[in-house]
């Protein structure tokens, strides 16, 4: 089956990566007539702060012309496929958020064979997605620009965030960096 | 000499390797000491990965003041060694800790600086500066 090319999409906190990704998509949506949007969420509310980013979110895809469906995974996306089609353009909002709902969620530690197995599966779930679905957009965050620490369990964590958007950047057809809200192009044409 | 530089985790030995197949890798993570004086080469592509390591080392053994002066001199050495013949070559990759939040330690907040310092030396005296973001290079220099 043919697979849906990926547009990956990173940036520091509040840099306005989620907005470019609902841009991208409205775009997508608007040059290929029939196309839906479905808005694949994996965080979890867990405190107030949260909840009001998650209403703000959910406000700008209220006001959009396009109206988008909803899915709220915190793991296991690929249990998402039945809600959409070959035509619809998915936005995973986003893959950091998701990574720690998958590693966390089993008090299993973070041996290197927990992280190895989560990040497979992921890759595999990703995999699955993209040939059930029209676009596949992915949005994460850029964590890895600060001192080491010589905590190990932070340090593999970094390591398993530094490998899978390494993934997804040599998957992806366009992939793109966003400072104060300006994209930047990394990979591909736009 | 060519400055590769980006965040941790980013895939830039991958991409060094991929681009020179250097003999000769010295390498702080490894815990090899800094090759101050150019007799240490015994290849002519070298490759001196983890700066920001040794940088540490030094900040945590004196205070910051003469680090980056003592770096200059090292860089320059280097660069004398390069150019004695034509095809050698001092690759050098250094992570980027620049951008999180100011460490509560004191030692740790001179590192950064003296690491961010460091770096815009290396730029400036290096022939060609690339960033890698997950395996994708961005040429500055």
């Amino acid at each position: 089956m043919e697979k849906a090319p990926v547009y990956f999409i990173t940036g520091g906190v509040r840099s306005g990566k989620s907005t470019f990704a609902e841009e991208i998509a409205h775009e997508l949506a608007r040059t290929h007539s029939g196309t839906l949007l479905y808005y694949l969420a994996c965080g979890r509310a867990q405190d107030e702060e949260m909840q009001k980013r998650i209403e703000l979110h959910q406000q700008s895809r209220q006001n959009s012309v396009i109206p988008w469906a909803l899915g709220e995974f915190p793991r296991n996306i690929d249990h998402s496929i039945p809600f959409y089609s070959k035509q619809t353009i998915v936005l995973l909002d986003c893959l950091t958020t998701w990574l720690d709902n998958e590693l966390f969620s089993i008090n299993s530690g973070l041996s290197k064979e927990h992280l190895q197995n989560v990040m497979r599966n992921m890759l595999e779930s990703i995999e699955t997605i993209r040939k059930h679905c029209y676009s596949l957009i992915v949005v994460s965050n850029e964590v890895l620009h600060e001192p080491l620490t010589s905590n190990e369990i932070v340090q593999a964590y970094q390591k398993t965030i530094g490998k899978l958007h390494q993934e997804l950047v040599a998957r992806s057809n366009q992939a793109y960096l966003v400072e104060a809200g300006i994209p930047i192009l990394m990979k591909g044409n736009r | 000499m060519h400055f590769i530089t980006g965040g941790a985790y980013n895939g830039k030995r991958k991409w060094v390797r991929a681009l020179y197949e250097p003999k000769q890798w010295i390498s702080a993570y490894h815990n090899h000491p800094l090759p101050v004086r150019s007799n240490d080469f015994s290849e002519k592509k070298i490759v001196l990965e983890g700066i920001e390591m040794w940088i540490k080392n030094d900040v945590e053994s004196r205070d910051g003041s003469n680090i980056r002066a003592n770096w200059k001199t090292y860089i320059q050495s280097w660069r004398e060694w390069e150019r004695e013949e034509e095809d050698r070559l001092i690759i050098m990759i250094g992570t980027d800790i620049s951008k999180g939040i100011v460490p509560m330690n004191k030692l740790d907040r001179t590192w950064r600086d003296v690491t961010g310092w460091i770096y815009q030396d290396l730029t400036d005296l290096s022939n060609r500066v690339d960033i890698i973001w997950y395996g994708l290079n961005q040429q500055l220099k």
